[in-house]
């Protein structure tokens, strides 16, 4: 169910959090071997690519994307580390947290970024900017680590202000100085205008948001198409993308590899509580609502099978995912071979036909 | 320290102090209770930084004095001691342990020092009234179940207790709000209460104040602040921060344009709710009402157990307005019809909006509920 405010667009409070380079942050903070020096996290190989580069490899032209043979040229002391998504994964859970505390209309770009609609706070601390220092301020006392924050009345200058004051930032533009701030600002700079886009706008002689002002939108349109639209509003420090808080996932699912093949059904029967526990807890705690069973089985040999079954209805117990998880498996037994390998997964996750009654609220100030 | 105290009356005074202290603590004195040995009474008093309870009792006081000792494990030793019994507590001061003795039983209890001891204190309560004990029941039994849980609205945790007027007349409110069902209490505005500020008085103390409620039908002293709240009910005096927050203007959301008036019989709706919701064990699938004149049919479904529907009709039901569905949780309708008597009232806009729900005989209970977009 996407969440979204129906606050007029000129009136929205909304804040960009940016963590500072954040999976090199995380690395430095847990080994402090790591700080004050130039770190990239990602493959260290041939065919590697850095992921995240501390500010330390910054300085040396190492940025994210790169390939770490080109990076390791331009920083003979650069170290790699070997990403621990995981450590990333929790700690993002984290600042979402915290997050949540003020708003429930949060978009995450990414592990690290994320848009928020502060326009109607849960915790209403007078303005957007003070929620903003009190969100930087909690990241930094939670996790130990800093974020940049901007705040704007919409996603393009709020992302602006983010990436003006980096790192550890906090920049604030408002409806007043918003259309003038654009007007300075390096095309290049706009989020949505890549290398390739600038230099179609620079051979016109675009170089400024003030440039990109004097075109009509007619012109843009012919020459970007649907994109002109943006650059024509984003010229005025305009931008009515709200902010989304949409559930992404497809499926959900959950799978364990065995020490050992198994062979006997009841063996089956008491690994697969634990994965449908673990794969309840997800469902539940996301509010998710899917109708489609699968179950994944992998022999000994490592031929792989799925049998799936799809309900009219949505799943809303673990029961019902064990009790289908059993009808599609029984038939499998006894196994021709070991198995080495059980999976479940639900999806058909944003079909449901008989969506979930929700609870209204009321219309507390 | 040395006093004698009958055990039935150390067991009442532990029962009402004990359930204040926290079970879990990071500071091992709150795991205690003071007891305070004085001109021929006995006072234990237990805290967990936000409330305090202090209990006397009598007590024969040889030797006057104070200590501190595990609220939960003397709790449990005098529970345990012979009926009728006579209790001796002896204290030597400074780090002595606590000696009780009972007939031929003896137990040493380690005791922490009386500094130690977090004292609350109340400060001035510029503001005092009373009510009558069956009165401070009523409002507290049918707010409670709408106060919130959620920490982010910390000001929702509680009964918000305040002075207004309704239609004219001075009144005591209490309203208690989890955003999705908001309940209102009022009562004729006792002496001494017209200008009290709005307090918003937390749940736990809510719930340490209906158990000392439970033994009285006296008149309760309440006393107040911005900050503190002090009920006395006799010889237990329950001192409490109140909320620091504001409660939010919770008349806006009361409607006063619900037309669609349905009267039901409570108990023949509260137990067909009950019959319905049974095909489902979630606890936020809804039930559906849906009315036509003089009927009402009530239903439920689950994808996994399958539907079940109950029809109510003229004999037990009054609508005389247009068709109309509308769910809620189940839940959140047998709270409020647990505290109707006779007849429900429910005053409907249409499926999705705000219904004030009354007890037709007694309109001193206002409660409004959200529906579910079923």
């Amino acid at each position: 169910m996407p969440l979204a405010s129906d606050q007029a667009p000129e009136h929205r409070r909304i804040i960009h959090i940016d963590m500072d380079a954040f999976y090199a942050s995380v690395e430095q903070r847990d080994n402090p071997a790591l700080r004050g020096v130039p770190l990239a996290v990602g493959g260290a190989g041939p065919r590697g690519v850095v992921a995240a580069a501390s500010y330390e490899a910054r300085r040396f032209g190492v940025h994210s994307a790169m390939a770490s043979l080109r990076a390791r040229r331009q920083c003979p002391d650069l170290v790699f580390v070997a990403p621990r998504f995981e450590v990333y994964k929790a700690v993002s859970r984290q600042v979402h947290a915290i997050l949540a505390c003020y708003t429930p209309l949060i978009q995450p770009l990414s592990l690290d970024e994320a848009y928020l609609d502060v326009t109607a706070p849960l915790l209403d601390r007078g303005s957007a900017t003070a929620i903003a220092r009190e969100i930087k301020m909690r990241i930094r006392a939670e996790t130990g680590l800093t974020a940049s924050a901007g705040v704007s009345y919409n996603k393009f200058l709020a992302k602006i202000a983010s990436d003006h004051r980096k790192p550890d930032g906090l920049f604030v533009i408002t409806p007043q100085i918003g259309p003038l701030f654009v007007a300075n600002l390096a095309v290049a700079k706009f989020h949505g205008i890549g290398p390739v886009t600038a230099a179609r706008m620079a051979a016109l002689g675009i170089h400024t948001g003030g440039d990109l002002r004097g075109y009509p939108l007619a012109f843009l349109i012919a020459r970007f198409g649907k994109a002109g639209a943006f650059y024509y509003a984003a010229a005025r420090g305009e931008d009515t993308r709200p902010v989304v808080a949409e559930r992404r996932r497809k499926s959900l699912g959950a799978e364990t590899t065995f020490a050992r093949d198994l062979t006997v059904w009841d063996e089956l029967v008491s690994a697969l509580a634990p994965l449908l526990a673990k794969l309840w807890s997800t469902y539940e705690r996301e509010g998710l609502s899917g109708r489609t069973v699968t179950v994944k089985v992998k022999y000994a040999d490592f031929q792989q099978i799925t049998r799936s079954r799809t309900m009219a209805g949505a799943i809303i117990s673990p029961a019902m995912i064990e009790r289908i998880s059993f009808d599609l498996l029984r038939p499998l037994f006894p196994p021709r071979r070991g198995i080495r390998l059980l999976g479940v997964a639900l999806s058909h996750l944003d079909a449901a036909p008989d969506p979930p009654a929700r609870q209204l609220a009321l219309a507390l100030a | 320290m040395k006093f004698k105290a009958d055990r039935a009356t150390l067991l009442k005074a532990l029962a009402h102090v004990q359930s204040v202290v926290e079970k879990r603590n990071t500071l091992p004195i709150l795991a205690n209770i003071l007891i305070n040995a004085r001109d021929g009474r006995l006072a234990l008093t237990a805290t967990d930084m936000e409330i305090a309870v202090v209990q006397e009792a009598a007590a024969n006081v040889s030797q006057e004095g104070a200590t501190t000792a595990p609220a939960a494990t003397l709790y449990e030793i005098v529970r345990k001691l012979p009926e009728g019994v006579e209790v001796e507590f002896e204290h030597g001061g400074g780090d002595a342990a606590l000696v009780l003795r009972a007939g031929r039983f003896a137990t040493s209890l380690n005791a922490l020092p009386v500094d130690d001891f977090p004292v609350m204190t109340a400060g001035s309560l510029p503001h005092r009234f009373s009510l009558p004990a069956r009165m401070l029941r009523g409002m507290i039994d049918r707010t409670r179940f709408a106060i919130s849980t959620e920490e982010t609205r910390y000001y929702l945790n509680g009964i918000y207790l305040h002075a207004t007027e309704s239609e004219g007349t001075p009144v005591l409110r209490a309203v208690a709000t989890d955003g999705h069902r908001l309940a209102r209490v009022e009562e004729r505005l006792p002496e001494g209460a017209s200008g009290m500020p709005g307090v918003i008085v937390p749940r736990k103390t809510i719930a340490e104040l209906r158990k000392l409620l439970e033994e009285t039908s006296d008149e309760v002293a309440i006393a107040l602040s911005d900050t503190r709240i002090q009920f006395s009910l006799g010889p237990v005096t329950l001192t409490s921060k109140l909320i620091d927050g504001t409660f939010p203007e919770y008349e806006r959301v009361i409607p006063r344009g619900n037309d669609k008036i349905l009267r039901v019989a409570k108990k023949d709706f509260a137990e067909a709710v009950g019959r319905v919701a049974a095909i489902s064990l979630e606890r936020a699938r809804p039930v559906k009402l849906s009315l036509a004149r003089d009927l009402l049919v009530l239903s439920a479904a689950s994808p996994e157990h399958g539907t079940a529907t109950e029809e109510l009709d003229g004999a037990r039901v009054h609508y005389d307005s247009g068709p109309l569905e509308i769910g809620f949780q189940a839940r959140y309708i047998t709270d409020i019809t647990d505290q109707i008597e006779g007849e429900v009232e429910f005053l409907l806009a249409d499926g999705g909006a705000p219904t004030v729900v009354r007890d037709a005989g007694d309109m001193s209970a206002l409660y409004v509920l959200m529906p579910m977009r079923v």
